[in-house]
């Protein structure tokens, strides 16, 4: 799940584990309704942002803990523990106290705790943010690895695309309590049903606009910033109709490489900036619009435009991404 | 276009979330109001209203009368005195709890500006110290060293400072010492957690603003500080009103002061039930001390709103 | 640089805060250590110049049987009321911190107003109830008017203490199964120990220290402050400087406690665990 602070994402995740309450709706987990079974009796274990291991138990302690709730035999818990552990790579840890763990050590912990008492669900909150960057890079794997050796679900909440991208194999985008799209990493980022979505994942130009001929599979648009093409997908637009039409950055080229593209507008190029491997273009038009364009350069191979030279931007119809009138 | 989450029949959410009532949540607060209500609210209830009792051939009769409050104002200044001994008490109250702060307040600034912060931890539990110690027994070591042959008149007058050995025990000088060394670690404690709070970062602007140390302190510390003022003036008020110890042991019950030599009013409520002759009446004035004390109450709280 | 020059105060300003502290200290401390220094004195009333040392008061004060009867009768009511206001104190101090509702705010007032309320007028109206039940003069009674004044004490301490826990571990508890009940033994309770024991030991400090209550409600079965103050009236022995000492003594124990407990609440924003936490 992933959108921007305050979208009800991590609200969303309460409600599944039952932390926070609900004025109507049902919660099913494999066909069984939780909706109104409390938070002790649900089997959703979180793994915290904070981690929330329990300061008084040392490692071996806060696992155990779910199993020793109910009655369970020492020796019963012990070998669920360590395997558990050993899954984790704990198993030398496992009488430390919690204060003498690093952050990747915590986090794993808190998985192994959450996963002990054999959950069909697990629910993650942010559990990246503590973790330093490079950290996080490696535990991204691990974690993906781990969910599809266990074959249960994860949800994962997260404001971070890269995340989200790398790890999901659906996700939800949601902003301000409400759903926007649900859909793979590639839907998302390449098919965007909602103006939200095209600029909140990747980047991407919009133009708005109104439908001024319709024809077999495009529509032709005129827009502030001139006339374009887009592909209809669903269903084909009315003339007069307002629409959207979604240009991702890196489908933008210079004229002057392809000129075959349908699509050209005139531009003033007014910054750029170095991304690695990638430089991103930020362009004027002569309506004072700001496009923006991505190309894959390196400092040593770069275009080396000066600033305040005017281009020609172009690119194909079968790029673009057609949304409905922009709902404000 | 955007997708919402399917909305079902409203029903009634899950039964216990962490927010929503429980049964533990009155479980835990029971014992408490329980406790309270019969041991605390009930006798203080009964005490006011024991005092609108009226006495009749020596027996107090339960009801609802004023005749023991008129009973005590009409005497007020003349046969039992107790204006006097209510102006005795406030006035000691006052000078000793403005004596406390102006006092305490530069020994908190020593140890929150000028003791290391290593040292500061120590040096507060030992200040706090003495307040650990049996009150009485503290008392019993004052008389000893105020006495007229006490410890310090020897030494004064060993160190031919003084002539004669000043009379200490038996005045409301004692009393006010006695009083002082109860207050001193509480205050002590609060205007040093106040000053502590301090903003470093606002003395450091005033400081580089061109403020002299004087300045400093009489413009940003002390007015930051008022509300640890403010507790410690109603702190100590209260606790001097309520003393009966200090004046019975060093003040000698009748202690001397600028406004005569007045008993303390405390110290009158004691000495009235300890002869329990006239129950209604006492109770009476205790009431009118509790009252004394909720006008101080209501005074520091609207003080301190105004404060905010 | 030293504290002082850091915090731009001059030196001759720095001079004369240390001497009154000094000073300071010294009026603190003067009845304790002459409380002390004169139990060992060989002389009927303290004087000096220094009339050598003895024993002897201790011994008289081992042979009294009043005083010593009084100190044991303490010795028990004050931790007893001490551990009853703190586990009162406790579930109060859990409920006010979890759950809010309407009226919390007049709730709490009512748990502070019992410190507020002058010991006289409680020992007045404790006796008063009491005497209707036929409670009153035994060491019971202490008990039961001593708990209300420890209470507030309690709650405040173990309150300060769970408003430091980190707030999801107890959901965490709940999430990983556990009821309230099991949340609370197993995972609020350890977390509020060191309040709990500060708060009991300050609690036992108050009770034994209390006169003017017990004084009203003790009667024939006193407590040691009111123990003393009969003694004071009827007889000056040197032999309360030794039991002075001896509280003193018991004082500085628990006294110990509190600063390895108590403190630490008071002056730091995080407890030291919490401080780990983060690295």
């Amino acid at each position: 799940m992933m959108g921007p602070s305050g979208c009800g994402k991590t609200t969303l995740l309460r409600i599944i584990a039952g932390l926070e309450g609900m004025t109507s709706g049902t919660i099913r987990l494999q066909e069984k309704d939780i909706t109104y079974l409390p938070v002790h009796q649900r089997n959703t274990p979180m793994v915290w942002q904070s981690f929330a291991l329990f300061p008084h138990l040392n490692v071996q302690q806060n696992i155990a803990f779910g199993l020793t709730l109910t009655a369970h035999r020492k020796a019963e818990v012990k070998r669920r523990v360590r395997e558990i552990a050993a899954m984790m790579h704990l198993e030398s840890l496992l009488d430390r106290r919690i204060s003498q763990l690093s952050g990747g050590q915590k986090q794993r912990v808190a998985i192994a705790r959450a996963l002990i008492t054999e959950p069909k669900i697990l629910l993650l909150d942010e559990p990246m943010s503590a973790l330093d960057p490079h950290l996080r890079v490696r535990m991204q794997a691990e974690l993906k690895r781990l969910q599809q050796s266990l074959g249960i679900s994860f949800i994962y909440v997260t404001h971070n695309q890269n995340e989200a991208f790398s790890m999901a194999d659906r996700v939800v985008v949601m902003n301000r309590g409400s759903i926007e799209q649900v859909g793979t990493p590639a839907d998302i980022y390449s098919r965007p049903t909602t103006h939200f979505v095209a600029e909140f994942v990747g980047s991407n130009n919009l133009f708005d606009g109104e439908v001024i001929e319709v024809g077999q599979d495009t529509v032709t648009v005129r827009c502030p910033q001139g006339t374009m093409q887009a592909l209809w997908r669903e269903q084909p637009h009315q003339m007069g109709d307002r629409v959207t039409i979604v240009v991702p950055a890196e489908r933008v080229f210079l004229a002057i490489a392809d000129n075959s593209a349908e699509n050209k507008i005139d531009a003033t190029l007014r910054g750029f900036e170095f991304m690695g491997s990638q430089v991103i273009y930020f362009l004027e038009t002569d309506t004072g619009y700001e496009v923006r364009m991505i190309r894959q350069e390196s400092l040593d191979h770069s275009l080396a435009i000066p600033i305040n030279s005017r281009l020609q931007l172009t690119w194909k119809t079968r790029d673009t991404v057609l949304l409905g009138e922009r709902i404000q | 276009m955007t997708q919402k989450l399917p909305i079902s029949t409203p029903r009634s959410p899950a039964r216990w979330l962490p927010q929503e009532t429980s049964l533990l949540k009155y479980l835990c607060l029971a014992p408490a109001i329980i406790y309270d209500s019969i041991f605390f609210l009930l006798p203080l209830i009964f005490l006011v209203w024991i005092g609108f009792w009226s006495v009749e051939n020596y027996r107090a009769v339960p009801g609802f009368s004023l005749s023991n409050y008129l009973d005590i104002f009409s005497q007020f200044f003349t046969r039992s005195r107790y204006g006097f001994a209510i102006a005795q008490s406030l006035w000691v109250a006052f000078t000793t709890t403005a004596l406390g702060i102006l006092l305490c307040y530069p020994f908190a600034m020593a140890l929150v500006f000028l003791v290391p912060e290593r040292l500061q931890r120590l040096l507060l539990v030992l200040a706090i110290m003495p307040f650990w110690t049996s009150y009485i027994l503290r008392l019993y070591a004052w008389q000893t060293i105020l006495n007229n042959n006490g410890l310090l008149n020897t030494l004064l007058v060993r160190l031919n400072w003084i002539k004669d050995p000043l009379q200490i025990m038996f005045t409301q000088w004692g009393t006010r010492i006695g009083l002082l060394h109860y207050l001193a670690p509480i205050m002590i404690l609060i205007l040093y957690l106040v000053l502590r709070n301090t903003d470093r970062t606002l003395m450091g602007a005033a400081r580089n603003l061109g403020a002299t140390q004087w300045q400093t302190f009489w413009r940003v510390v002390l007015p930051l500080s008022k509300p640890g003022i403010l507790y410690s003036a109603v702190f100590g008020l209260i606790i001097s009103l309520g003393d009966v110890l200090s004046g019975t042991i060093l003040g000698g019950g009748t202690g001397q002061s600028i406004l005569g030599k007045f008993p303390l009013f405390s110290a009158i409520i004691l000495n009235e039930y300890a002869a329990s002759t006239n129950l209604p009446r006492t109770s009476a004035l205790a009431t009118l001390l509790i009252g004394i004390m909720i006008v101080i109450l209501m005074t520091g709280f609207k003080l301190a709103e105004s404060e905010q | 640089m030293s504290t002082q020059q850091k915090r731009g105060i001059d030196l001759g300003l720095a001079i004369a805060g240390w001497v009154y502290l000094l000073l300071g200290f010294i009026f603190l401390m003067l009845p304790i250590v002459t409380l002390i220094a004169f139990s060992f004195e060989n002389a009927r009333f303290p004087t000096l110049p220094w009339a050598g040392w003895t024993m002897q008061w201790y011994q008289e004060l081992l042979t009294d049987g009043r005083l010593l009867q009084s100190l044991q009768r303490s010795l028990i009511v004050s931790p007893l009321a001490a551990a009853a206001a703190t586990v009162i104190g406790f579930f109060a101090a859990y409920a006010l911190n979890r759950f809010n509702f309407p009226g919390k705010n007049l709730l709490s007032t009512l748990f502070i107003v019992p410190i507020l309320v002058p010991p006289l007028i409680l020992g007045v109206a404790f006796l008063g109830l009491l005497s209707r039940l036929n409670l009153q003069g035994q060491i019971l009674s202490v008990f039961l008017a001593h708990v209300v004044i420890l209470m507030p004490t309690a709650i405040a301490l173990i309150g300060l203490r769970l408003a430091q826990m980190p707030k999801d571990i107890e959901e965490a508890a709940w999430n990983l199964g556990a009821n309230e009940w099991q949340a609370l033994h197993r995972v609020i309770l350890p977390w509020a120990i060191p309040g709990i024991a500060g708060a009991w030991l300050l609690a036992f400090t108050f009770s034994f220290d209390e006169f003017i209550i017990a004084w009203f409600v003790s009667g024939f079965e006193p407590t040691l402050p009111v123990s003393i103050y009969t003694f004071l009236g009827a007889n000056l022995s040197p032999s309360l400087n030794a039991m002075g000492t001896i509280v003193f003594g018991i004082s500085v124990v628990l006294l110990i406690g509190v600063e390895l407990l108590l403190l630490p609440l008071l002056l730091d924003r995080q407890s030291s665990v919490q401080k780990d936490e983060t690295a």
